[in-house]
């Protein structure tokens, strides 16, 4: 059966070429349903009792009537049997076959098909095979060793041909037109040229075709099973059919009617009012109470149109050139105004505004995705800000004019001290000069040059003695000036040379106390103290209001190059172990037993007789220039390189009560008036800036402080402007040094 | 030990959600949450600390409250927008399939969201809403004059004009217009209504077609939500009025282009039985008998005759004549000078704050054709008078142009000689004020019928000034300008003078003494030797006090500023930082309001001169 089939498909192939498929279709059926059929018949005759017998058969009989002759089935399967070997024998000529005689045969009686006798001479086939080897198809290297290539039909050896070099190869190619259509045919070991069928197969499988050109992918479907007369006849339950099968349901009807109902009554409408009809209705929708809940704030308006914006705006506004191209180059979100204003002479002239669409676009925009906050806006007069001071005219005297100016030969004056009866002036410029001069007149009187610079000068507050201390190097010179009363001077010698030293201190200390030779002339310090080495130039001094001792500051040296000089008793000491930062300044409390000490950073206040740390102030100055106390004591200035000046109300707290910056550059010098409510700072903007500053008893009343006024007049040398600035004791008077090396009296 | 705190669990975190957060809270897209922001009038908030907010990130996000979004996510209209992309779904499900039948019963029974609740919710009372309409005018005026395009439907544009005409009708029929002005964007409209001022924009007639760089379908819900408010609205409106609401239409005057004349008022007592019964009834169920409805009805039966007149055109009134007599003697009383300068804001804020709402009623005005016929319809409507126009410009005019009724031609067009005009003609031109249609917006500006001397046809127009004002203290360019100019000619004509003086010799000395005094005018004792010096050279004592003042003045003018400054520059020094930053703003906002103010006075001055100049020389 098997075979059968098969065989009987690859002939359906075959036969499509030549026929149409109907007539293959029922040509391969009997074969593959032969046994079926007698059986088939039987079922038809069973089921189908009622009458209308359709089966299968007639239209395959039909179909069958179609091929050319109405030849039995066996016949007609022998046909194909001899077919299939002329097949294998030859597939160069399949479809040329000998026609057929059909004759009744002697034997049987029965017509039959006879073909010619094959006569093997020229024009029969199989002789006009050339070297057909017989081998069969079994793997031809089985003879790549021997000479032959298999053997022909009369058992002979048919022997390789002879082949040529490559070159052969070529120029045989090159001469045979067909040679690019032959292939080499293994089995006679020569090329052989395509026929047009395995072309065709070449053909078919480069455009990715099925090789097959009989096969018809789009086959019509067999319906085997449906359609009339093919329905199932062999039903899978004998079973009857149920009722239900026909009945029409109760419940079915009883909801159905249900609908009915509802649709009759108006409950249901069959088809929905169209949602796309449906227009908007209004009514009267704030009739009813408002909710209690606040209506969301209203999207703020947008701004009114101005002047500016009308069609015929008055001339002035108009843009002019510069201002039409600056509006075009700006961005369109930086433009202050989003049109520029034009004048039309008349309405019907006034084009379309063709931003009309974005800005609207840009107002919803505003609406939807712009945050909105409520600003309180600050309705007041700028100047209602400032504070309400009192008049600088009402809290004269200050200086308002300089009034002397003292010139230093070259050299920037660093430091300057103003004598305690406030008469004369010492003032030290960086060459080692050192003028003393009367306040009132600016006459020098006398001129005393140190070697090195010097780093600071002061006078000594007492009242019986009057002299100075200068600061050079490593070493303090204590100077007399001329012109003492008798009974000072004498007070002073006593006091700086003393006939009888006092007592060695018991641990020896680095800091040497001489007196030079001419100690009693005016003309050299009489007194010399020597600071211990490498601790550098003393930078400050500070005396303690009474006049007995005094600190200076180094620049290097240990201990923060801090030392305090006691002159009654000719001893020195450094007060600190070691100290945290390097040291700026120092400062004697006016009443009190402290000592302020400047870092860089802060304001350590200590307590000198108990020997502890009472305060640190944090002004908050990255590097701390200059600091002075007021005359009260319970105040303090600070003044930083960084332009600050903070005021601290040491009662209060470490935080500064005021901080001001108003210099432009750094500040270099501070000077609270010991008598008058007025200080001055000096900077290197070459401005002095004197203060009113008033201090109450009354610990409830802030200090006031009131600008007075803007002195300049120094000027500014390789960045530096005003060292220093000194007040004069009880006058209104200000002694300024500046980098110009001048010094003046305002 | 109190219990811990835990990060982002209070304060900012949690009262903020950035809106990819919001969206996903949501389960919606970023387009329908778009739409439901905008429905619903939910704005992004600024958190005061942004990185507290977004839990310590400072990625730029825009913040919402969360209680925003948690209020959206019971929106009725998202659960339509969700059952909406659901419907999307099945449609094209529906289409690709082919199942034609099952689509059309899709799209008839598509979800519709309403609006309703949320207008409500938005405004809870209706001064709420009217406040607010002034965005959603704009828009309506905008999109009824847009062209309908495949991205916006002609259903919606016809929408739109329809309720743009409702409320002009609306202003028009209760004279609620207050100020108009004429900008180069388009016409700004004022209007009180229930005390609160609303503003529109309406662009220029010109078909303006939507740019590429607008997201209409923003724009376009924006405009679903102002239809429904506007509707709803009007619909108060109107029925606060005793008018129907919607107005019915008449489709043969609209196909005429009768633009708002399309439309008839009908008071709500005579057509609700017949024309609304169903909103009748509502209204019924709705409204209690208050005194509110009593003083309503009385305003209605005051504006019976207002309406009529407004409805039926061309029927003259006996109450109009009446308004005619009072109005007749205002162009009268203005006086010539002060027409020149009548437009100015001064003369607008010396006005009485109540404005005449029937300005125009003694009038009748012919439209020429190239004015435009919606804004001066409008404009003289609103304000009581009658109006004309040619066919051209649409249909339904009340009045012909040879009506004898005519007094004023409203015509933008240069003055052009007429040969062959016949004698009936030339009477009625005589008859009649041509005027440009500035006129008539400046008019309603000032609140009186100004001079039309200046406005008339071929004039060069005095300038169209903003009827809204500037902000305070900003450059007016009305005030001061006579002061100024007289003080300018005079020196100016001092200096000719000088001029002169220098040439003659014989006055040298007398010069000598004047400059004298202008030196001197600060110091008393150096005045007084001065004058005497004056005296002397035999100098009119009047000239010589002139010059001293003069001298005087500037002299004032240059010093305050110097002399205040440096005591105020060293207060500013005990400024705190902060004041002191807010300090400079302020002054840095002063200054730069102040040099555009300079800047503008002296470009007046200068064109001033210009023109002085230019008609000396012609």
């Amino acid at each position: 059966m098997a075979v059968l089939g098969i065989k009987g498909g690859s002939k359906k192939r075959k036969q499509v070429a030549a026929q149409d498929p109907e007539s293959s279709d029922a040509e391969a059926l009997p074969e593959g349903g032969l046994e079926m059929s007698s059986d088939e018949e039987k079922e038809d005759g069973a089921s189908d009792s009622e009458g209308d017998v359709i089966d299968e058969f007639p239209e395959i009989d039909a179909g069958s009537d179609t091929s050319e002759d109405g030849v039995s089935g066996l016949d007609e399967e022998e046909e194909e049997e001899g077919e299939e070997e002329t097949d294998a024998e030859s597939d160069d000529d399949l479809h040329i076959f000998p026609k057929s005689k059909t004759v009744i045969s002697d034997i049987t009686g029965q017509p039959k098909k006879v073909y010619p006798e094959i006569e093997p001479d020229y024009d029969s086939d199989s002789s006009t095979e050339d070297a057909p080897n017989r081998v069969g198809d079994i793997p031809l290297h089985w003879y790549d060793e021997l000479p032959h290539v298999g053997y022909d039909i009369n058992g002979k050896k048919v022997l390789k041909p002879a082949r040529g070099d490559e070159l052969d190869k070529f120029l045989q190619t090159v001469d045979d037109t067909a040679a690019w259509t032959s292939a080499f045919d293994k089995n006679v070991q020569m090329d052989k040229p395509l026929t047009a069928e395995e072309l065709d197969i070449i053909r078919r499988l480069q455009a990715n075709e099925n090789p097959d050109a009989a096969y018809d992918p789009y086959e019509p479907t067999v319906e085997w099973f449906t359609g009339k007369g093919k329905e199932e006849i062999m039903p899978l339950s004998a079973a009857p059919e149920p009722k239900r099968r026909w009945v029409p349901s109760k419940w079915e009807k009883q909801k159905v009617m249900k609908i009915v109902r509802a649709i009759r009554q108006g409950r249901i409408l069959p088809s929905k009012p169209k949602t796309a009809t449906t227009q908007l209705q209004f009514y009267a929708i704030w009739n009813e109470e408002p909710s209690a809940h606040a209506p969301p704030l209203p999207a703020p308006k947008p701004q009114l149109p101005t002047n500016a914006e009308s069609y015929n705006p008055p001339e002035e506004y108009l843009p002019t050139e510069e201002e039409r191209k600056e509006w075009e180059a700006t961005d369109k979100e930086d433009r202050e105004r989003n049109f520029l204003p034009q004048k039309y002479s008349s309405l019907r002239l006034v084009p379309a505004y063709n931003q009309f669409i974005q800005e609207r676009f840009s107002r919803q925009l505003d609406l939807y995705l712009a945050p909105r906050i409520q600003r309180a806006k600050l309705n007041v007069d700028p100047n209602s800000l400032i504070p309400k001071l009192p008049s600088p005219s009402s809290l004269r005297p200050f200086p308002q004019y300089r009034s002397l100016r003292f010139p230093h030969t070259k050299g920037r004056v660093r430091c300057l001290s103003v004598s305690p009866d406030g008469a004369w002036v010492v003032s030290a410029d960086e060459e080692g000069v050192i003028s003393l001069w009367e306040v009132i007149v600016g006459r020098e009187v006398k001129r005393w040059t140190l070697d090195g610079k010097v780093g600071a000068i002061e006078w000594c507050p007492r009242a019986d003695a009057s002299f100075f201390v200068a600061a050079t190097d490593e070493k303090l010179h204590f100077i007399i000036p001329p012109n003492l009363p008798p009974t000072v001077l004498t007070t002073t010698q006593n006091l700086l040379a003393p006939a009888t030293l006092p007592p060695a201190p018991a641990t020896p200390s680095p800091v040497k106390w001489s007196n030079p030779r001419s100690a009693t002339s005016t003309d050299g310090p009489i007194l010399t103290l020597e600071l211990p080495q490498s601790s550098g130039l003393a930078k400050d001094i500070a005396w303690h209001k009474k006049g007995d001792y005094f600190a200076t500051v180094s620049s290097g040296g240990p201990q923060g190059g801090v030392w305090i000089h006691q002159i009654s008793r000719r001893h020195s000491q450094a007060p600190f172990k070691k100290i945290k930062g390097s040291v700026q300044l120092v400062l004697f409390h006016p009443s009190k037993p402290n000592l302020f000490v400047a870092t860089q950073r802060y304001v350590r206040m200590y307590n000198l007789a108990e020997q502890k740390l009472l305060k640190t102030l944090m002004p908050g100055i990255r590097w701390i220039s200059s600091m002075d106390v007021h005359p009260s004591g319970d105040h303090l200035i600070v003044g930083g390189y960084d332009r600050k000046l903070c005021w601290f109300d040491l009662e209060l707290s470490d935080k500064p009560y005021k901080i001001m910056r108003y210099h432009s550059r750094a500040i270099r010098s501070l000077h609270f008036h010991p008598t008058y409510p007025l200080f001055a700072s000096s900077s290197d903007d070459g401005s002095i800036q004197i203060f009113h500053a008033r201090v109450y008893n009354d610990l409830m009343t802030d200090p006031l402080i009131v600008p007075l006024k803007i002195l300049r007049g120094h000027e500014i040398r390789e960045g530096l402007g005003v060292l220093q600035v000194k007040w004069v004791p009880r006058q209104p008077w200000l002694v300024s040094a500046g980098a110009d090396s001048n010094v003046a009296i305002v | 030990m109190g219990r811990l705190r835990q990060k982002g669990k209070a304060g900012a975190a949690k009262a903020y959600v950035t809106r990819s957060m919001a969206i996903k809270k949501l389960q919606c897209s970023l387009a329908d949450f778009r739409r439901l922001c905008i429905l619903k009038g939910i704005f992004p908030r600024e958190p005061r600390s942004r990185k507290r907010a977004n839990k310590g990130s400072s990625a730029p996000t825009s913040f919402y409250y969360t209680k925003d979004i948690a209020y959206l996510a019971h929106e009725p209209v998202l659960k339509k927008l969700r059952e909406h992309k659901a419907f999307a779904k099945r449609l094209s499900r529906a289409l690709g399939r082919g199942e034609w039948s099952s689509a059309k019963s899709l799209e008839d029974n598509k979800p519709v969201y309403k609006l309703d609740h949320i207008i409500k919710e938005r405004y809870p009372t209706f001064i709420d809403a009217v406040r607010d309409i002034d965005d959603a005018l704009c828009m309506i005026f905008l999109f009824a004059s847009l062209p309908s395009t495949s991205r916006v439907s002609a259903s919606l544009i016809e929408n739109c004009s329809r309720l743009a005409a409702e409320w002009q009708l609306y202003v028009m029929h209760t004279h609620s217009l207050r100020q108009a002005f004429l900008s180069i964007k388009g016409v700004y409209y004022q209007a009180e209504v229930m005390d609160q001022t609303v503003t529109w924009l309406v662009p220029y007639q010109f078909t303006q077609n939507i740019p590429t760089d607008v997201d209409v379908r923003v724009m376009l819900t924006f405009l679903e939500l102002y239809q429904t408010l506007l509707g709803f609205v009007f619909f108060k409106l109107y029925t606060d009025a005793g008018l129907v609401y919607p107005p019915p239409l008449d489709v043969k005057k609209e196909e005429a282009a009768a633009g708002v004349g399309a439309f008839s008022l009908q008071e709500a007592s005579r057509s609700q039985p017949t024309a609304a019964p169903k909103k009748s009834s509502v209204e019924v169920d709705g409204k209690k008998v208050s005194g509110k409805d009593v003083r309503q009805t009385i305003k209605t039966l005051g504006a019976s005759n207002a309406t009529e007149a407004d409805v039926e055109m061309p029927v003259v009134d006996s109450t109009e004549q009446e308004v005619d007599e009072e109005f007749v003697t205002m162009p009268s009383t203005s006086n010539p000078e002060e027409g020149s300068t009548l437009t100015t804001l001064h003369s607008l804020a010396s006005l009485p704050e109540k404005q005449a709402p029937k300005l125009f009623a003694p009038y009748t005005f012919w439209l020429s054709r190239e004015t435009s016929r919606p804004i001066f319809e409008f404009l003289v409507r609103s304000f009581g008078g009658r109006i004309g126009w040619p066919v051209s410009s649409g249909g339904g005019s009340p009045i012909d142009e040879d009506d004898e009724s005519i007094t004023h031609v409203i015509i933008d067009r240069p003055v052009v000689e007429r040969s062959g005009e016949t004698e009936e003609q030339r009477e009625r031109r005589r008859r009649r004020k041509y005027v440009q249609p500035q006129w008539v917006v400046d008019s309603i500006n000032a609140g009186k019928i100004l001079l039309e001397e200046p406005y008339l046809q071929g004039k060069t127009l005095p300038p169209h000034l903003s009827p809204f004002g500037e902000r305070a203290g900003a450059y007016d360019p009305t005030a001061g300008l006579a002061e100024d100019v007289r003080m300018e000619d005079e020196s100016e004509e001092e200096e000719e003078e000088v001029a002169d003086d220098e040439a003659e010799d014989e006055e040298q000395p007398q010069k000598v003494a004047i400059r004298v005094a202008a030196v001197a005018a600060e110091d008393p004792a150096t005045l007084r030797a001065a004058e005497l010096a004056a005296e002397k050279a035999g100098v009119d004592y009047g000239l010589f006090e002139k010059e001293v003042a003069n001298s005087q003045k500037k002299a004032k003018k240059a010093t305050p500023a110097e002399s205040a400054d440096p005591e105020a520059d060293m207060n500013k020094m005990l400024l705190s930082n902060k004041q002191r930053k807010l300090y400079e703003r302020m002054k840095y906002g002063q200054k730069k309001r102040e040099a555009e103010n300079a800047k503008l006075e002296e470009r007046r001055k200068s064109l001033h001169k210009a023109k002085k100049r230019q008609e000396k020389a012609g």
